[in-house]
């Protein structure tokens, strides 16, 4: 009796010892207590919602109360458009920015080795200057420094090319003329031109050896036949100046000083974080590539062209793609500065109770993280295409 | 096939030879003329020597401007008058003392636990047989400058003499309690125990029976607060996340990869609203919602610990095969071969990265400003628009201001972490 | 010592305008002086092995012959053409020396043809499918015909080496320059590349070989250099210097290797 008290109490401890039972009980026990939490919070958030009259997604139909500036937007239309506004604003604030950022993070990251001292000293103070200092300060800095400027009834041109004021900046902007349509096709030809020109000349190249130029000649093509044709066709494109009225800008391109102050600020911030990527992935590349290159008689030109910029570049890539996830994600402080990004515009929605603030932020987070996984996944494929092949 | 073995007079020279063995790859060290440094390093190419001339014109003229506008044009009354609203906010002056007390509190324990920290690691080098340089005599100067501007600074704003010699008293401390932590390498153990500790003890010191309640806290002391504490916090649940993301569990994994793909997907503002808006609502109503402030700190552990999981998993990564199969070999239990062999090298791997991680905490720490905290950063936007300072243009200042010290702080912590790394051989990609 | 130099010179140059002339060649790094009034010829298709501790300036000496180092004082004369500061000679003498380096420096993000072809191509302005050609015949004459489409990272460390002597090849170069080729190799792999080098030599290409292998001195150079401290202590025939070396420097380190 006791002997099989025993074979069954040691069935029992091995079942309870063993590896596969415990890690499916370990799960269970986790998704358990994940579920649990949950189910507890979401009863105590309808409990507190009870009495709310905003419940469910109905408020993206209904009006949100406000025009927003800077755009045809009304306060009759709905919540659902207003937020289409909003990720078109955090487009438009990303995008310039990205580009903005890359370049000068090119640019400095590049001066950051140069040959002169000097010069890689002013790099070094730009990049330890505004990569320790908050993000929002510098955007917060940037707009305070653009409302000094003059108010916009006295708004100052700069020539003719621009016009500054504290409530907009506008710049001269190329308006299509009346034979425009047939100066982009002719464009576009020249281009297809260019582009078969170059390819000729890479095969000739091939097959001769001789340099293909191919910049050259392609360039050259279309430049001659864009002012040719921009001569014959009497002006297709003229310039619209902007012109200072009383409390308005007339003509040319305009931006509100919230998106200038943003996209410049994020520009600067994320372009010295790049800067240091781009110095850090060319220093990356060893110096005995630079030996072997030069050894076998390449140019300093084609030294970079070849074999240093190709290698850095793959070291490059992942991390500015993250700087650039970052500053998208950063345009969410456009609020800061008024400018009518998603993220502000929804917080915005939040605070006149006209969207429910746990819907209207799971929107958020929904547009930010679509972008965020996108990228992400990109990233990875970019990735896997750039890695070095080794054993 | 070997004609080489054939020659009696040889080795086999396929044996590596002990002496001539490859070059050393580092030069002697280049040490040139005056002259020859102004040709390598100014003028060495055409470009470079316009570059050079460029950037000589553009920094002289940033260098005059700054000059010009630091000693002449600048009105720092604005400064000079709100000194306090910078540093302590709205928080009422009879109950000073207790901010005081508690900085004596950080000094004393910051100066021994670095101090346990710095000898402890000195202990183990030693003992692995490299050597140790000690610092030289002026070399906490080149080393802190920053931060000690930032201090000078601030204290010439001051209008008394008590600020300057309360703070004279507490590097002081620091430095004698750092002395005693030297002597104590044992402590380093309890590192963050001991930040933990400090955290309560200055809460307590400071919103403790008949202190100053935390939601009324501002200025520098707010944002270094929320820095501290959300280091303290997410520090470890940072570490718990990325152990989770690395388990053998699917289920557990999965989730672990969630939350940190959520979290690491969406803007810190976002969730700070989603903190303030929504969190009170998950509570029961029997139940007094946390304040403001305790909500903002519960976003920021999540928001950091899931930055914090991914740093330490790369620590994680960085451990060979070998180092577990060897702690298994020896018998350990799962739990312990994380505990005493994996975590102790992959948290070493990446302090500095870490501390990278943090230095973007402090400065993440002015988004607070957005949701209605008197942080340093709302501070000099605030001040500008006080009645006898409006319209003057002040923000280069208040802003200048708030910038100093933010840079003072970022770039001391960066410089230092730069410094550990390069010390101890640290870093992922250091060993080669 | 001078005197050493001389009559080895004498009896080894193989044509009347030696391939390359170093005249008292000096090279400081800051204030460490690595070359001291180095002076070497070497003829048209001699093999010179340069064997010395670590840091006696062997492979600074061999850098400054395509001037991967520039030397301070002194002449420099490749196949006629003297090093100064003019670009275009040195242009012209990289596209006539060709270079193998310790650790191999393949281009790790191109192919090993593409490796072998950039030069051709690049340098020597050869149309594709030439540039082609002759990579492969170079790939032939390494014996590793087979990768070509393969990536440097996916070859073994002797295959890597033959290949970065393949891509030297390729430039048709009349000098080969060797940094210590098998050091950084494990001991199996050494002999597939002494094997390629030896074929080099026999074909009659001028070669300076900085090596710690011994064998291959012994077996393939027609002189054999010994330098410590930057300077040049012994030079002669492999007979000579390793049977009854004259200079108590040079007994000391062979009693040390050998």
């Amino acid at each position: 009796m006791p002997e099989v008290e025993e074979r069954q109490s040691r069935k029992v401890l091995a079942l309870l010892f063993n590896v596969r039972i415990l890690r499916i009980v370990g799960q269970l026990v986790a998704i358990g207590v994940l579920l649990g939490v949950a189910v507890y919070l979401s009863d105590n958030y309808q409990a507190n919602t009870r009495q709310s009259t905003r419940t469910g997604w109905s408020f993206l139909d209904e009006p949100t109360g406000f025009n927003i500036a800077y755009s045809d937007f009304r306060a009759g239309q709905p919540v659902r458009d207003a937020l289409w506004v909003g990720i078109r604003n955090t487009a438009a604030s990303a995008v310039v920015g990205m580009v903005l950022a890359v370049t000068i993070g090119v640019v400095v990251g590049v001066l950051r080795l140069s040959r002169s001292w000097v010069a890689r000293k002013a790099a070094t103070i730009y990049v330890e200057l505004l990569r320790n200092v908050p993000v929002l300060l510098i955007i917060l800095f940037t707009a305070a420094w653009l409302r000094t400027l003059p108010r916009i009834e006295s708004a100052r041109s700069i020539g003719s090319v621009a016009v500054v004021s504290n409530r907009e900046l506008a710049m001269m902007s190329p308006v299509a003329g009346d034979n425009f349509g047939v100066y982009a096709l002719v464009l576009a030809v020249a281009a297809a031109a260019a582009l078969g020109l170059a390819t000729w000349r890479t095969r000739v190249s091939d097959r001769t050896g001789e340099p293909h130029h191919r910049v050259l000649w392609g360039g050259g093509v279309f430049l001659l036949v864009a002012v040719a044709s921009y001569l014959v066709l009497d002006s297709p494109l003229t310039w619209s100046h902007p012109k200072t009225g009383d409390a308005s800008i007339a003509g040319g391109a305009s931006l509100d000083i919230g998106y200038v102050a943003l996209t410049g600020a994020l520009a600067i911030y994320h372009g010295s974080h790049i800067a240091e990527i781009v110095r850090g992935s060319i220093q990356s590349v060893p110096y005995g590539q630079t030996e072997a290159a030069t050894a076998i008689g390449l140019s300093d030109f084609q030294r970079l062209r070849f074999v240093t910029l190709p290698q850095a570049f793959r070291v490059a890539v992942p991390p500015t793609i993250n700087q650039c996830l970052s500053l998208t994600k950063n345009t969410s402080l456009g609020i800061a500065v008024a400018y009518s990004d998603v993220s502000s515009l929804g917080f915005r929605l939040i605070g006149s109770s006209r969207a429910p603030a746990l819907q209207m932020i799971v929107i958020l987070m929904v547009i930010y993280l679509v972008f965020s996984l996108t990228t992400s996944l990109l990233l990875n494929m970019v990735n896997r295409r750039l890695q070095l092949v080794e054993r | 096939m070997e004609p080489l073995l054939d020659v009696p007079n040889f080795a086999a020279t396929s044996e590596p030879l002990p002496i001539p063995s490859p070059e050393p790859s580092g030069r002697p060290e280049v040490r040139l003329t005056p002259r020859q440094w102004v040709r390598q390093n100014l003028f060495a190419t055409p470009f470079g020597s316009l570059l050079t001339i460029v950037f000589g014109l553009a920094l002289a003229y940033a260098t005059y401007r700054l000059a010009w506008f630091v000693l002449v044009s600048s009105n720092w009354e604005i400064v000079r008058r709100n000194l306090r609203l910078f540093m302590i906010g709205r928080f009422p002056f009879d109950e000073v003392w207790r901010l005081w007390a508690s900085l004596y509190v950080v000094a004393g324990l910051g100066g021994l636990l670095s101090g346990a920290t710095v000898a402890s690691a000195e202990q183990l080098a030693l003992a692995a047989g490299r050597e140790v340089t000690r610092p030289g005599r002026w070399d906490w100067l080149r080393r802190y400058w920053p931060a000690l501007m930032a201090v000078g600074v601030i204290l010439s704003q001051t209008r008394t003499w008590t600020p300057t010699l309360l703070t004279l008293a507490g590097i002081a401390l620091l430095a004698a309690s750092r002395w005693l932590g030297r002597q104590a390498p044992g402590l380093a153990r309890f590192v963050w125990l001991g930040l933990l500790v400090g955290v309560i003890v200055v809460v307590q010191l400071i919103a403790g029976p008949g202190g100053v309640g935390w939601d009324d806290w501002g200025g520098l002391h707010l944002t270094l607060f929320v820095t501290v504490a959300g280091i303290a916090l997410s520090f470890p649940l940072g570490v718990l996340v990325a152990l989770g993301r690395r388990s053998s569990l699917p289920a557990l994994r999965w989730m672990n990869v969630g939350f940190i793909e959520l979290i690491r997907g969406v803007p810190l503002v976002t969730l700070l609203f989603l903190g303030h808006y929504v969190i009170p609502l998950f509570f029961p109503n029997t139940f007094q919602p946390p304040s403001p402030l305790a909500r903002a700190l519960i976003v920021i552990t999540l928001f950091e610990s899931a930055y914090v999981a991914e740093t330490v998993r790369g620590g994680l990564q960085s451990i060979p095969r070998g180092q577990y199969e060897a702690a298994q070999a020896l018998g350990l239990a799962p739990w312990k071969v994380t505990r005493l062999i994996v975590l102790p090298q992959a948290l070493r791997a990446v302090i500095p990265a870490m501390v990278g991680q943090f230095i973007s905490l402090f400065k993440d720490t002015s988004l607070l400003q957005i949701i209605g905290f008197v942080e340093l950063l709302e501070v000099s936007e605030n001040v500008i628009s006080q009645p006898t300072f409006l319209g003057q243009r002040l923000h280069t200042v208040t802003f200048g201001f708030a910038a100093l010290i933010y840079w003072a702080g970022a770039y001391t912590m960066s410089r230092e972490s730069r410094r550990l790394e390069h010390r101890l051989g640290l870093g992922l990609g250091g060993r080669r | 010592m001078t005197d050493t130099i001389d009559s080895a010179t004498t009896t080894a140059a193989t044509s009347d305008e030696p391939m390359v002339v170093l005249e008292e060649v000096d090279k400081w790094f800051g204030r460490f002086q690595a070359l001291k009034h180095i002076t070497l010829r070497v003829g048209r298709q001699e093999v010179v092995v340069i064997i010395g501790p670590s840091g006696s300036g062997k492979s600074t000496l061999i850098r400054c012959i395509n001037r991967l180092e520039e030397h301070d004082s002194g002449r420099v004369v490749v196949d006629g053409i003297e090093l100064g500061n003019d670009l275009r000679r040195i242009g012209e003498v990289r596209r006539e020396v060709g270079m193998v380096f310790q650790s191999f420096n393949l281009f790790p993000h191109l192919t090993v043809l593409e490796n072998i072809m950039l030069g051709p191509r690049r340098v020597r302005r050869f149309p594709q499918r030439k540039a082609e050609q002759v990579a492969r015949e170079m790939l032939e004459r390494v014996q590793i015909p087979e990768q070509a489409h393969k990536y440097p990272g996916q070859l073994s460390g002797g295959q890597q080496q033959r290949v970065a002597i393949a891509r030297a090849l390729a430039m048709q170069p009349k000098i080969m320059l060797f940094d210590e080729p098998t050091s950084a190799l494990d001991p199996e792999m050494i002999a597939e590349v002494l094997d390629v080098m030896k074929d080099l030599a026999r074909s009659g290409m001028t070669m300076i070989v900085v090596t710690h292998e011994m064998g291959f001195a012994r077996e393939v150079a027609d002189r054999v250099m010994f330098m410590a401290d930057g300077e040049v202590v012994e030079v002669g025939t492999p007979q000579h210097f390793f049977e009854n070396p004259t200079e108590d420097r040079t007994k000391l380190f062979l009693s040390q290797i050998l």
